[in-house]
């Protein structure tokens, strides 16, 4: 980063630094101009892509390149595998805690989602506005975000409790106890409410990134011509930051469906009474992970991982192109 | 490496070749190893010890035990690594694929049997046969695996304990307070009371039964020749049905389908269950964090139906492809001498497996206290303590277990049909492994 | 954290913020903000997030307060006790006779620092690359990067620590560092903060003779200075908080990180929880204080950057 900073500082430099920030809306991006800074050096994209490339190479697709070819072996942690072709996969059809792992990441993502895209949105909202106290307000919302989540499932597990806090209120007000941590359906409803609570000041961030380019004359439009909050809200704010919900929308899926930590902290690592809470990426670990990890058999559950997050990506974008049109 | 090639789009592409026979030569399927099995030449060299967890409290007497060594003897220099509680097992898997696995490390038997089995644990038969002698048989047989000739660490510290239970939720039920229950039948006819008399609210077990309780029970879990699981047996089916009546009574805690050993234990601090076992380290605890716990507690023996206590036992072993061989050996020898061990037992409330130290005076000579108490009677226990855990058992077969006691326990299987089914799939297991 | 100092801070703010959004809108009223809030309206926003707050920071007052009871008192009971009867540090001062916690801090704040200046740094570049320049294979690296954040990690952990070895580079911070130090999930963040940005500016600086080096460096990157600050963010936490991949790849103690010099206070024979809690609250301080102080600074910079269309 430091190379361009030392090439002769051109005298338009400093006004275009100065524009930057300055330049006034003209509205629309204007396709035409793009043809004109076309042309640069030709290696020069090749080398500012490269450090992320080499890493994400190196690191990422280079191993998973392993896992996928792993998944055609029946190799374990320390013993070499042979070739089994597709037996893993075989197996895995049979295999009734890969269906319960794949209908909780799917339940996970329908269960996680909508309420991470639509709740930070709101909370951004209310922490946009600049009164007295908001940033203290703003750090608070984000300490959910910044804490480890191994202390944050302690905490949960200790709150939810047969005999903690939420069961003393519920009992108090005459609901009576309510198995949190020994109910399947519970457990997983519970560790999806520490996702959303986790993920609320995460994704507010990346909401008032996009509220902050929401234009202020908009706004002001909307209100000279009388419209209400509510209004307001969905004729300016809403497509304004539409394209946000869709990233919010599909990272969150993504990572929902990846889920691990919230319901191996919460439902034990056995997932849950019987196994019955297990995740994909649970599965994926339990067999997969320690001396006598199966890694054949994991890699191939990774790879059905792998695939249905790709396929999630492109749904998500496939369904925002079509609003689009 | 692909790293070197500076085009990204090549690396990938190189990476795609690589990967195809990379990762099968990447870790050692084949035993021997590198190092030679012979512990006879001069103890000398740089060797590296790794223990779990033990930094924290134990670090003068590890570093005071290094220095020793080194001083007997001269030329060699110990290099030590404590890890700490989580991850242990990945750690070493990743150590152990990539060949970083240090000379002289501190297993538990379930890490050890798959490290044996992949050729990475010198076997002691063969390179320290001469020290055999100075451990209690059971604790130096029992480093062996089930199907492999030999001895795979040197025995180190043992533990084991009493069973607590609150005095208050037994007085609480009209039980007498100072006889608790002594067998089975006891234990479960005292939790259906408890039960019943605070309608549900008071468990008396917060664990549904794992493969030590089965074991302590009295069934028989593994055939003689370690090939085969055979817990479902009529013993089996008679514990879990037994457990089964529990939970629908709730006397078994609600949330001991998805307990862990640590939420058990803080549930018998909060006095939400009645009884849980520990060791004499616990009775500190309780007076230090649930004060009002300590004033009512209770020590009594394990029950089982065998005469015989569960015990834990811990190894310390010697990587077979160590380049030192000799040092690597002796050191480990050495942490678990005797002496040693007997040193590290005065400092945290731990048993030594060498032989005849459990005669010492500190284990046996009552000095009023509770905590000298629990501590002799658990050496006293331990003389005919069993680990009863099959080191065969990996991580995945004892959550196939689990699952299915949990499947019996909710109803969704009969206790035979869930016992059938955790056999058939830990067997499958077995042979894969 | 100083409450009131960020209370006094969240004044300042609002003045400050205006100037970062630009000359053109002084004196054309503050957005929605401009217009005078009901009292009611200001009421029930205080009472909103006061409940929010009670959600999100309740359960770390529970933490901080286990962590400042003193030996003795009863931190199971039930109904529990909330405040500490004998407020000590004494639990904090433990910790760090326990383990190095400082050197263990250090550790992570290097490896902390190296991986925000690594992701914004390659992060930056290579979004500018996906976002802006025109090329062959351009589609094709876009694609590679985000097959690689769909990558699962919890498969290919021993395989990242063979290659590690191979370099040479286990039991180093490097290594710890290495494969978090461009992640995928910030270069598309920043590709898509580059893409947002107008052309008209850089096409002036292009036709004033500033080549690719300069325009992104003097024009493009100013102006995302928003996204840079959550991507710092990000990989200050990503790093800080990561467990299992720095266990591995380091050997020796001398270079453990914090969370894992942490765990040890998890102990092999028994487990002090007021440890354990205050080890839980010197883990999030410094995050929690990292926010406080950019998050000034990234609603400015999301200021600056708001040219879009």
């Amino acid at each position: 980063m430091t190379t361009p900073t030392t090439t002769a500082a051109a005298p338009s430099g400093s006004t275009a630094e100065g524009r930057a920030p300055k330049n006034p809306r003209t509205g629309g991006r204007p396709r035409d101009g793009r043809s004109r800074i076309r042309r640069h050096l030709p290696t020069s994209p090749w080398l500012f892509a490269a450090p992320g490339l080499l890493v994400a190479g190196a690191f990422s697709l280079y191993p998973f390149l392993s896992t996928v070819t792993n998944s055609f072996t029946d190799r374990r942690t320390l013993i070499a595998g042979r070739f089994v072709g597709l037996d893993n996969y075989r197996e895995m059809l049979g295999d009734e805690m890969f269906w319960t792992g794949l209908r909780n990441s799917t339940l996970y993502v329908l269960g996680v989602v909508p309420a991470l895209v639509v709740l930070p949105l709101l909370l951004a909202l209310l922490v946009q506005k600049q009164i007295p106290g908001i940033s203290f307000f703003r750090s608070a919302f984000y300490t959910p975000v910044v804490a480890s989540i191994v202390v944050v499932g302690l905490i949960w597990v200790w709150l939810l409790d047969e005999r903690g806090l939420v069961n003393a209120v519920l009992e108090a007000v005459g609901v009576g106890r309510v198995g949190f941590l020994s109910d399947q359906w519970l457990l997983l409803l519970s560790a999806m409410a520490v996702t959303v609570w986790k993920g609320l000041g995460y994704y507010m961030i990346i909401y008032l990134a996009a509220l902050a380019n929401v234009p202020r004359e908009l706004h002001e439009a909307a209100s000279v011509d009388g419209a209400g909050a509510v209004r307001r809200f969905l004729t300016v704010t809403l497509p304004a930051v539409r394209s946000t919900m869709v990233l919010v929308g599909a990272l969150s899926s993504v990572a929902a469906f990846k889920v691990f930590s919230e319901v191996y902290l919460m439902a034990g690592p056995d997932g849950g009474p019987a196994g019955e809470d297990t995740t994909l990426v649970m599965l994926v670990q339990r067999t997969g992970t320690g001396l006598s990890g199966r890694a054949g058999y994991a890699s191939a559950i990774s790879v059905v991982v792998f695939v249905v997050t790709v396929a999630l990506m492109l749904l998500v974008l496939r369904a925002d192109r079509k609003e689009d049109a | 490496m692909p790293i070197s090639r500076r085009t990204a789009r090549r690396a990938v592409a190189t990476a795609a070749a690589l990967a195809v026979f990379l990762p099968l030569s990447a870790c050692g399927g084949d035993s021997g190893g590198g190092g030679a099995a012979d512990a006879s030449g001069k103890i000398e060299g740089s060797i590296t010890f790794q223990t779990w967890n033990l930094q924290a409290n134990f670090k003068p007497y590890f570093t005071g035990l290094i220095a020793e060594f080194e001083k007997k003897y001269p030329g060699t220099d110990v290099k030590w690594i404590d890890q700490p509680a989580e991850g242990y097992a990945d750690k070493l898997s990743a150590d152990a694929a990539g060949g970083t696995l240090p000379d002289v490390v501190n297993v538990s038997p379930d890490l050890l049997a798959p490290l044996a089995k992949a050729g990475l644990a010198l076997d002691l038969d063969q390179a320290a046969a001469k020290y055999k002698k100075e451990y209690l048989p059971g604790a130096w047989a029992g480093h062996g695996i089930p199907g492999m000739e030999g001895t795979y660490a040197f025995p180190w510290y043992l533990n084991t304990g009493p069973l607590f239970y609150n005095k208050r939720l037994f007085r609480e039920a009209g039980l007498d307070a100072e006889k608790p229950p002594t067998t089975y039948d006891e234990l479960f006819a005292q939790s259906l009371r408890i039960a019943g008399k605070s309608k549900g609210r008071i468990a008396t077990l917060a664990n549904i039964p794992t493969i030590e309780d089965f074991g302590r029970y009295g069934v028989q879990l593994m055939n003689d020749e370690g090939t085969a699981f055979t817990f479902n047996d009529a013993k089996g089916v008679e514990l879990l049905t037994k457990y089964k009546e529990l939970y629908d009574a709730k006397a078994l805690d609600p949330q001991a389908l998805t307990a862990t050993p640590e939420s058990a234990g803080k549930k018998f601090l909060t006095q939400a269950v009645a009884m849980n076992p520990g060791s004499a380290l616990d009775l500190e605890k309780f007076r230090k964090d649930a004060p009002a716990l300590y004033d009512n507690i209770g020590i009594t023996e394990q029950i089982s139906s065998t005469g015989k206590d569960n015990m834990y036992v811990m190894g310390v072993m010697v990587n077979a492809r160590t380049e030192r061989t000799p040092a690597a050996v002796a050191f480990a020898h050495f942490v678990t001498d005797a002496r040693h061990q007997m040193e590290f037992a005065k400092q945290v409330a731990i048993f030594p497996s060498t032989a005849g130290s459990l005669d010492d005076p500190y284990f046996t000579k009552e000095d009023g206290t509770d905590a000298t108490r629990v501590r002799i009677a658990a050496a006293k226990s331990l003389k005919t303590a069993v680990n009863y855990t099959p080191v065969l058992m990996s991580d995945q077969m004892k959550t196939e277990l689990r699952n299915a006691v949990a499947r019996a326990l909710q109803g969704k299987e009969s206790p035979k049909e869930a016992l059938d089914n955790a056999v058939r799939a830990c067997d499958r297991l077995l042979k894969q492994s | 954290m100083n409450r009131q100092g960020e209370l006094m801070n969240g004044h300042r703010d609002g003045p400050e913020r205006e100037n970062g959004g630009g000359n053109s809108r002084r004196g054309r009223g503050n957005r929605e903000s401009g217009r005078r809030m009901p009292g009611w309206e200001i009421a029930l926003r205080y009472v909103l997030l006061l409940a929010v707050l009670a959600l999100t920071v309740g359960p770390f007052l529970w933490q901080l307060s286990t962590s400042l009871k003193g030996p003795h008192e009863d931190i199971f009971s039930s109904p529990p006790a909330f405040l500490p009867e004998q407020p000590t540090f004494a639990n904090y001062s433990r910790v760090a006779e326990t383990i190095p916690v400082w050197d263990y801090a250090l550790n992570s704040l290097t490896v902390a620092v190296a991986n925000v200046v690594t992701n914004c740094a390659g992060a930056a570049l290579a979004g500018y690359a996906l976002a802006r320049l025109r090329y062959r294979g351009r589609r094709a690296a876009t694609v590679a990067f985000v097959l690689a954040m769909l990558v699962p990690v919890e498969g290919i952990i021993i395989a990242q620590f063979t290659t590690m070895r191979e370099l040479g580079l286990n039991n180093t911070l490097v290594g710890v560092v290495l494969p978090l130090s461009v992640s995928a999930l910030n270069v598309l963040l920043m590709r898509n903060a580059f893409l947002n940005l107008p052309y008209e500016v850089e096409e002036a600086a292009f036709v004033d003779g500033a080549n690719v080096w300069q325009r992104f460096a003097r024009i493009a990157l100013p102006s995302v200075k928003g996204t840079l600050a959550v991507v710092a963010i990000f990989a200050f936490m990503g790093a800080w908080d990561d467990f299992l991949w720095p266990l591995i790849v380091l050997s020796d103690p001398q270079n453990f990180t914090l969370t894992i010099g942490l765990n040890y206070l998890h102990g092999t024979f028994a487990n002090d929880e007021r440890l354990v809690a205050a080890g839980t609250i010197i883990a999030v301080l410094p995050l929690i204080v990292l926010f406080a102080c950019l998050q000034r600074y990234f609603f400015r910079g999301v200021g600056e950057g708001a040219v879009k269309g």
